[in-house]
């Protein structure tokens, strides 16, 4: 049965144009950015592989967010239509909806951003190597481990937008907050804190601290890999549970 | 009916099926079906699509969403999306979509909501249908014309509570008068007649010219035997009762919740 809850979230995602569109977009910007970038670049025999993989790594992120905002609009899409009503009277647990949609959330975000980030690389290589550049893995350290974070950045960044969608439960205001987040919110309180004569706030962003470990090595003042990713996946879990205990104490 | 399958939480009480509390059944749409509102469907989702994620999530084969397409007349716009649907198509939609399990109890809020008079005749008849092959069909209606042709027990409800639970007709006698309507060239005779047995006797219309009344408290056989009595002719002997609606009404005037103030 919890094999079936999975099949029919799955369903759910794909039979949906725009969240179709979102995908199509979160893949297609990394890939073109990163082609791009190796056309046009004046003096491809000094591109080395670190600096293509940073470059990828830091075009996935913008199609993390569009990713979350496509976890944000199929959870509230089904508030604001009620089809949650008729989800929830085919299947009474709401526990099992949930984690079905982090599920269905977690391995497509995962494997659209693991997809987008190799064919980034072999297409933008293979047009550089065209050019002469010696671009390649053995130039990347910790290519594993930056994959990794990526990974788990995109799995946590899909449990995030499910949560606050748990407890917003309104479109707009899911992916505006998503959106913001990262963007805005992070920044604002890191700056009040900073006037307020705290140090290092930025560190303790919880956003900021995921982001830092997948864009680079956790040098500096970032918490690092693995704790960066870790410290924001313990506030998306939060959010997922406190979104739960709403869900099941609210009205559908 | 959102609190009878778990969707909000009762106050107090319980619904069981069969025994058991909703979300105790294994695979419930295979016991209950539920259409709540015919708008609970994603518009640009196709039709087949939303019955394969009930169908799945249920655990009912696949198989059964062309089965029940064919049975609510959508199968020739099954792969169309749902913004393309009139009213009445979305409440076939959402009635495939509770009969998905073959189900033995059915619940349906305002079914016939958007219907042209060709969809409440089909539903009329699909309820009917249903009903006749042994499942429990319980509709919510404002819609009392349309109640009273296709239910057999009423629960009537005002203010959250519960005011009368009984069979349509018995409804309708027990909270209205049944009335007799006499036509004959000898009205005043049978006035006469029936006032001397106790009963209540209108003429209507013109007391000089008119040839018709209106009797209460007498039955209708009664009123024909007086007549017989003395060799009155009749046009017209006809039991006259009142509507479900008037009955309704009379019942529910104390609990009308919103009322104009006229």
């Amino acid at each position: 049965m919890t094999g079936a809850v999975l099949a029919a979230e799955w369903i759910k995602v794909h039979t949906i144009r725009v969240h179709r569109v979102l995908v199509g977009v979160a893949f297609a910007f990394p890939v073109l950015v990163a082609v791009l970038v190796a056309v046009f670049t004046p003096e491809p025999r000094v591109v080395f592989g670190n600096e293509v993989i940073d470059l990828i790594s830091g075009t996935s992120v913008v199609s993390l967010l569009l990713l979350a905002c496509l976890w944000a609009i199929n959870l509230t899409a089904e508030y604001a239509h009620g089809t949650i009503r008729v989800t929830y009277a085919a299947v009474p647990s709401r526990w099992r909806v949930v984690a079905a949609k982090a599920a269905i959330g977690s391995l497509v975000t995962a494997a659209v951003v693991a997809v987008t980030f190799w064919v980034a690389w072999w297409v933008s290589t293979a047009v550089l190597s065209s050019r002469g550049s010696s671009a390649s893995l053995d130039q990347v350290r910790d290519i594993w481990a930056t994959f990794a974070a990526l990974i788990a950045l995109s799995v946590v960044v899909s449990w995030f937008a499910l949560g606050l969608g748990l407890i917003i439960r309104n479109s707009p205001a899911t992916v505006v907050v998503t959106l913001l987040w990262p963007l805005l919110i992070e920044n604002l309180v890191s700056l009040a804190f900073t006037l307020a004569g705290v140090d290092e706030a930025q560190r303790w962003m919880p956003y900021q601290a995921a982001i830092t470990a997948v864009v680079d090595d956790g040098g500096g003042d970032s918490l690092g890999r693995p704790w960066g990713p870790l410290y924001f996946a313990a506030l998306a879990a939060v959010l997922v549970g406190v979104g739960m205990v709403l869900e099941n104490r609210r009205d559908a | 009916m959102r609190c009878m399958i778990g969707l909000d939480r009762a106050d107090a009480g319980q619904v069981t099926f069969d025994g058991s509390p909703y979300h105790d059944l294994s695979q419930p749409i295979t016991h209950v079906g539920v259409l709540l509102d015919a708008g609970y469907v994603h518009p640009a989702r196709r039709a087949v699509d939303h019955l394969r994620t009930v169908a799945v999530a249920g655990g009912v084969a696949r198989s059964r969403v062309d089965d029940v397409l064919e049975m609510v007349g959508l199968v020739s716009v099954g792969r169309s999306r749902v913004r393309r649907y009139s009213l009445g198509m979305r409440q076939r939609l959402g009635l495939a979509a509770a009969l998905l399990g073959d189900p033995a109890v059915v619940i349906l809020d305002e079914p016939a909501n958007g219907l042209d008079p060709e969809g409440i005749r089909w539903i009329r008849d699909m309820l009917r249908h249903l009903a006749s092959h042994g499942r429990t069909v319980l509709v919510s209606s404002h819609q009392l014309g349309e109640i009273s042709l296709m239910a057999d027990d009423l629960v009537v409800i005002g203010r959250g509570r519960l005011i009368d639970e009984c069979p349509v007709g018995e409804f309708i006698r027990r909270h209205t008068t049944t009335r007799v309507r006499v036509r004959s060239p000898h009205i005043g005779e049978i006035v006469r007649q029936v006032r001397a047995r106790g009963a209540d006797a209108d003429i209507v219309g013109d007391l000089a010219f008119s040839d018709a009344a209106v009797i209460t408290g007498l039955a209708i056989v009664d009123v024909g035997e007086i007549a017989a009595e003395f060799g009155a002719v009749l046009h017209e002997l006809t039991e006259v009762t009142d509507s479900l609606e008037d009955a309704f009404l009379s019942v529910t005037g104390e609990a009308a919740e919103f009322r104009s103030g006229s």
